[in-house]
């Protein structure tokens, strides 16, 4: 069971505890956003000083533009790796914000501090600009956020870094009316790859439409970037289990599409190849994508809608044991048929058999099988829009229960039939939204198989092949013929 | 009776019979096996792919009636064909390929086998070859025994003949229909031996799944009337013969017009007014017998010869008035292609530029058939000996396929079935002779057996081996039906003396000629399949310097950029020989296809290839195309594109077009076809030549551009494009895709828009013409 259903009861007395009243002063917040293409990584660093007694929760607000772009957070207590449960409360009307509740590890006490760290990523949170680019063209994309990170408790000081992987940015912008917060007459300055917004000092509440409408101001940054901006709009994995090969099957339908800026004007192979030749590749252009698919893998195929994609090539680990940590990956050099230019889709199938030893263990004690499932393979900095996870459980499979390390948006139980199949298989479906490399965990899924369920499959082909024989043996022996004829010779 | 070797006496006769009946089962599974494993080279050295052109169509055509279900795909109405014509798929396609595996499909997806249907199909060719082999083996068994039957079976499963149509995925027509033939042509002589209403309905529904697979089946239509006709004329009439015509004809005929492909031909045609003929004149001669035994012989005599003349020109004069009123459709152009090989080239160049259309080269015989190209021949001699009604069957299809294989390669495909009976005939003859045991009694005069002995021991292997089957047949146990005839020849001369083959050396000699010859053309066929035949030509293969297969994909690179990176509803236009495949790789409409039924249409696109850019370009705009696909390999070296295939774009456009269009302006004053400086004004000036040479020297950084195909070197200035943009570039530029611009939005042309963008300014020759118009 994911935690957060557990402390859901806790919870709502939190909610209910936390009156209008300042409790909390946030001594100071720092916001760091990692510029990417398709993932921005925000982290916002909340150093907080409690003003009561057996401060329980601590509200953070995201507005409504960041909260839309935001497919994965997680806030923790900064130098510990435990997450803190998150609680959405409901918005009201066209709120500008979002409001969460995160429940403290223990109870705080009156000017005790702490430092709780929100880490959110975004997707989606970039635009290409200018939105087409020709082949030879540099890269730029914009990210645009608000310039004060808002809070219903009042701040001292608060600053935003806004960091780009080169320091090569274009333009920001300078906020205005912001004197009231600013020591210095400009609010923003750049150094090297990273633009800061701040400090700014004695911010009231900031979750106050008054605030809002008053100060809270846009703020772009243009920027250059060097990677391809990956998206998958569809992603189909479908997980096939099978005792009798004692094997996993997974196979990936990916939608690859390019969501940099589109392609100005049309394709040249000779500028291509003179990219090629010079080594200069366009930063827009994804010639090749280096995948790491599990250790132990064989009989890997990758093709698309008209055959194989001869283009790549794949290098395979042997599989670790399973006491070890390991880190071996098999690598898949996946070449797309052309190269993946802004704009330009390319679609295709990448399909491996695994051991199912290296995913399944056997609880002896229950008599059930464990299998982990990962939910993606992670393409580093691309964001998967659509994920369908299907898992097919051996035919007979009972008792199915299964572990999520996120809740799905959808969860579905049906049967599947395949190879030589009697009475099915019992599959799930998880439907996902927008995962990153951070969400590339695993699910687990334990079931129990009887022996008789095991033995459905030989007993089924024996049968029918038996039939097939008997009916033989059977047409041999009757004779149809309507007169009998008197031997010839 | 003396024996050459011992043989061991006491084996009971049932247990001779099953043991040979086991053998020949594990022979014929492993004949098959054989005829399966061989075609899987294009597999193994590529992928399981779907091949070349007509295969992609087939394929398509196929997916559609998997996934929506047999009426869907019946009242299939195409509009991405024949843009924007359009095509009535249901109605101009045989579909007993698709529907096969379509079936095959279903039938194992209903046990829960989930297999894909592009592997039914890549592996439906293989699976019908070992099908072929036993049908192949039946065949043989009726025209001598067993032992033939497996030798005409083995030879069939790996002959490079029959291979060149069969390999894995190779998904045509002919991958079942040689299947079929065979099998109607067993049904055909079981049933006229028999006199078996039953095999001919048999033959009769196997010819109807001949007729929904292959247009081919004229073959079969015109072959069984000939054999009947043959026979009747040799006096052979027999009710035999009348039960198996009549039920095969009347019933098959009924079925054949249930295709919608064929529809009404049967019966008004010229192809199939011999198959009604001999209809017709079996029953005149049934009626002939009928009435014969009803009347003394001399009145018999005068009514036969009255009313044969009578009937004989009135019948002429129908088929002649008949023509002429158009109710039967005159012989087509394919047809006289047959008989004269210039026929085509004359008057319809679509169907000479076909390769497959092309009179076969005499290599390609051997080629194809190896060592049975010189067996055939006594083969076909050896049927003379015995001369059985089935026998005048085998004769005559050697015949007429031989003729046809030689007008036409593709026609090699019916030839090879009767190359291997009859080769199976001969050397299983010859391998009877010499393996059989028995000698002849010793003679009082020892000379004659020794010279015998010495003569066929001596012979060479080479030799022809209906000399040996002579021999053979004389020295054999009166048991066979040869040696009786031999034997019945050779004692007109005096008494018959004993003849054969003494001692176990003369015997392994020959064996072990034979046998070799077996084993060469095992290596051959071999060799041929996995080198010629097996190359899926979507993919092209090459070799890196460490010897390791490198594969040329362009295609299919270019082809999937089409598919996923334009919109659906994009016209592409290109010479015919891509539309199947770019309909079924790319799934965008297209101008012209491998169906080529329309020949103003391909015209319209050869005329549009060949002329300059102005006149191609309202052509182009009318027709709405947003995409042209030429296919250049002058970087690489691939030779079958688009610049060789070009004369024939000119001639069919020439064709309908001939004060516009004309060949010789495309050569240079010598006569010569250049693509380099001295290549002519129009020929630089075609959109073709434009499109595959455009910005082709620049590859070259400042050297001079070479054309590895043609071995030229390209001129130094390029050509410029001003109504097209280049789109897209396979790596190794086989494949080129050009966007047709739209109109300039300021009403300009696009030649001058194009040099106003370039800033340079327009020349001005001749004073403006408004200026004129107002004085």
């Amino acid at each position: 069971m994911p935690k957060c259903w557990l402390t859901l009861p806790f919870f709502l007395l939190a909610a209910l505890t936390v009156a209008s009243g300042q409790k909390v002063e946030n001594t100071a917040i720092v916001r760091t956003v990692e510029l990417g293409g398709s993932v921005v990584h925000v982290t916002t660093t909340y150093a907080i000083r409690s003003l009561e007694d057996e401060l329980k929760s601590y509200t953070i607000a995201l507005a409504r533009g960041d909260k839309s772009k935001t497919s994965w957070l997680e806030a923790t207590i900064k130098g510990q790796k435990t997450s803190l449960a998150i609680k959405e409360r409901a918005v009201h009307g066209d709120n500008e914000y979002q409001l969460f509740d995160v429940a403290l590890p223990k109870a705080l006490s009156v000017n005790k501090t702490l430092s709780i760290v929100f880490d959110t990523i975004q997707t989606h949170a970039t635009e290409a600009w200018p939105a087409i680019a020709g082949q030879n063209d540099e890269q730029a994309l914009r990210y645009m956020t608000d310039v004060f990170v808002l809070s219903p408790y009042p701040t001292t000081v608060q600053r935003t870094k806004i960091k780009s992987q080169t320091p090569r940015v274009i333009s920001f912008t300078e906020p205005k009316n912001i004197e009231s917060f600013a020591a210095s007459a400009s609010a923003v300055s750049k150094s090297g790859a990273t633009v800061v917004y701040g400090p700014f000092n004695n911010l009231p509440p900031s979750t106050t439409d008054e605030f809002i409408e008053k100060y809270q101001q846009p703020v772009n940054v243009h920027y250059y970037h060097d990677q391809p901006v990956l998206e998958i709009l569809k992603l189909k994995r479908s997980v096939e289990i099978s005792h009798w090969g004692a094997n996993l099957n997974t196979q990936d339908e990916i939608v690859l599409y390019n969501a940099g800026p589109r392609l100005k004007g049309h394709f040249s192979r000779l500028d291509h190849q003179t990219q090629q030749f010079y080594k200069r590749p366009a930063p827009h252009i994804l010639p090749a994508l280096t995948l790491h698919l599990p250790s132990g893998i064989r009989n890997a195929y990758y093709y698309d809608t008209i055959g194989n994609v001869s283009t790549s090539k794949l290098r395979t680990a042997p599989s670790v044991p399973k006491n070890r940590q390991g880190t071996q990956f098999s690598v898949l050099e996946f070449k797309p048929r052309y190269p993946l230019l802004g704009g330009w889709n390319y679609s295709f199938t990448l399909g491996w058999d695994a051991p199912l030893e290296d995913s399944t263990s056997y609880d002896k004690d229950t008599g059930r099988f464990i299998v982990e499932v990962p939910i993606m393979t992670p393409i580093l900095g691309a964001v998967v829009d659509d994920e369908e996870l299907t898992v097919v459980l051996p035919e007979g499979a009972t008792d199915v229960q299964f572990a999520v390390p996120f809740p799905a948006s959808s969860t579905l139980q049906e049967t599947h039939k395949t190879y030589l199949d009697t009475t099915g298989r019992p599959a799930l479906t998880f439907k996902y939204k927008d995962l990153t490399v951070k969400q590339a965990e695993s699910i687990f899924v334990s079931y129990k198989v009887s022996w008789s369920a095991h033995l459905k499959k030989p007993v089924a082909v024996g049968t029918a092949s038996l039939g097939l024989f008997i009916l033989g043996m059977i047409s041999r022996r009757v004779n149809l013929t309507l007169h009998q004829k008197s031997k010839m010779s | 009776m003396s024996t050459a070797y011992p043989i061991p006496s006491d084996i009971s006769p049932a247990t001779v019979k099953n043991t040979a009946s086991l053998l020949r089962i594990v022979a014929l599974s492993l004949i098959s096996g054989a005829a399966i494993a061989s075609r899987l080279f294009a597999v193994i050295n590529f992928e399981s792919v779907i091949h070349e052109f007509d295969p992609w169509f087939n394929y398509r055509a196929t997916r559609v009636l998997a996934s929506k279900g047999f009426y869907e795909f019946w009242n299939w109405f195409d509009p991405t064909a024949w843009y924007p014509l359009g095509r009535v798929v249901g109605g101009t396609v045989y579909p007993g390929l698709m529907v096969t595996s379509g079936i095959i499909y279903n039938f194992l997806h209903a046990l829960n086998l989930p297999v894909d249907i592009r592997n039914v199909c890549v592996m439906l060719a293989p699976g019908f070859s070992a099908l072929t082999a036993w049908a192949t083996y039946m065949f043989t068994k009726e025209m001598k025994d067993e032992s033939a039957g497996l030798l005409a079976a083995a030879f069939i499963g790996i002959v490079p003949g029959y291979i060149s149509r069969s390999v894995a995925g190779s998904y045509d027509n002919e991958a079942i229909a040689i299947f079929l033939l065979m099998f109607t042509f067993y049904c055909w002589i079981k049933a006229l031996k028999q006199g078996s209403a039953l095999f001919g309905t048999f033959a009769a529904v196997f010819y109807f799944y001949m007729v929904a697979a292959w247009g081919g089946y004229a073959f079969i239509t015109n072959m069984i009337p000939l054999h009947a006709l043959a026979l009747l004329l040799m006096g052979r009439f027999s009710s035999r013969l009348y039960v198996a015509y009549t039920s095969w004809y009347a019933i098959g005929t009924l079925a054949s017009m249930q295709v919608p492909f064929v529809g009404f031909q049967p019966v008004s045609t010229s192809e199939h007014m011999g198959a009604l003929g001999v209809f017709g004149l079996l029953q005149i001669v049934a009626f002939a017998q009928l009435v014969r035994t009803h009347v003394s012989s001399q009145q018999f005599q005068r009514l036969l010869y009255g009313v044969v003349v009578a009937i004989g020109i009135l019948g002429a004069f129908a088929f002649v008035f008949l023509t002429y009123k158009g109710k039967i459709a005159p012989w087509t152009g394919r047809f006289y292609s047959l008989w004269d090989t210039g026929y085509a080239k004359k008057y319809i160049p679509i169907i000479a530029s076909v390769s497959e259309h092309q009179p076969t080269a005499w290599p390609s015989f051997f080629m194809d058939l190896q060592f049975l190209v010189f067996t055939f021949p006594a083969g076909v001699v050896l049927c003379f000996r015995e001369l059985r009604d089935e026998h005048i069957f085998v004769i005559l299809y050697s015949v007429v396929a031989s003729y046809f294989a030689g007008v036409m390669v593709r026609l090699m495909l019916t030839l090879t079935p009767v190359v291997c009976v009859a080769s199976a005939v001969a050397l299983s003859t010859l391998l009877d002779t010499f393996i059989d045991p028995t000698e002849p009694p010793a003679e009082e005069d020892a000379d004659d057996g020794v010279s015998a002995n010495g003569s066929s021991s001596t012979a060479p292997p080479s030799q022809s081996a209906s000399k040996k089957a002579k021999k053979a047949a004389a020295s054999a146990p009166t048991k066979t039906a040869l040696g009786d005839f031999v034997a019945a020849t050779s004692s007109k001369g005096g008494s018959p003396r004993p003849k054969g083959i003494f001692g176990l050396d003369s015997r392994l000699v020959v064996v072990f000629n034979t046998l070799s010859m077996l084993v060469f053309f095992v290596f051959h066929c071999t060799w041929v399949t996995s080198n010629a035949y097996s190359s899926p030509s979507v993919v092209l293969a090459s070799q890196n310097p460490d010897g390791s297969q490198h594969i040329i994909d362009d295609f299919r690179e270019a082809y999937y950029w089409l598919r996923q990176n334009t919109p659906e509803d994009s016209v592409v236009m290109s010479w015919w020989d891509y539309g199947y495949q770019i309909a079924g790789m790319a799934d965008r409409p297209t101008l012209v296809d491998n169906n080529t039924w329309n020949n103003t249409h391909i015209a319209t696109v050869g005329k549009a290839m060949s002329s300059s850019e102005e006149v191609a370009y309202p052509i182009l705009r009318k027709h709405d195309v947003d995409y042209v696909l030429v296919i250049f390999g002058g970087l690489i070296g691939y030779s079958g594109d688009d610049i060789n295939k070009f004369l024939w774009m000119v001639r069919i456009a020439q064709g309908v077009w001939p004060d516009e269009i004309q060949e010789p302006n495309y050569f240079t004053p010598q006569g010569e076809y250049r693509i380099d400086d001295r290549a002519s004004k129009t020929m630089k000036e075609s959109l073709m030549y434009k499109m595959s040479y455009y910005r082709f020297n620049e590859l070259f950084g400042g050297n001079p551009g070479v054309d590895r195909v043609r071995q030229q070197q390209v001129p130094k200035e390029g050509p410029t494009l001003d109504y097209l943009d280049e789109a897209f570039t396979s790596e190794n530029w086989i494949v080129r895709i050009f966007q047709v611009k739209k109109e300039d939005p300021l009403g300009r042309d696009l030649k001058s828009a194009n040099q106003f963008a370039q800033g340079k300014k327009r020349k001005r020759s001749k004073p403006a013409p408004r200026r004129r118009a107002i004085v």
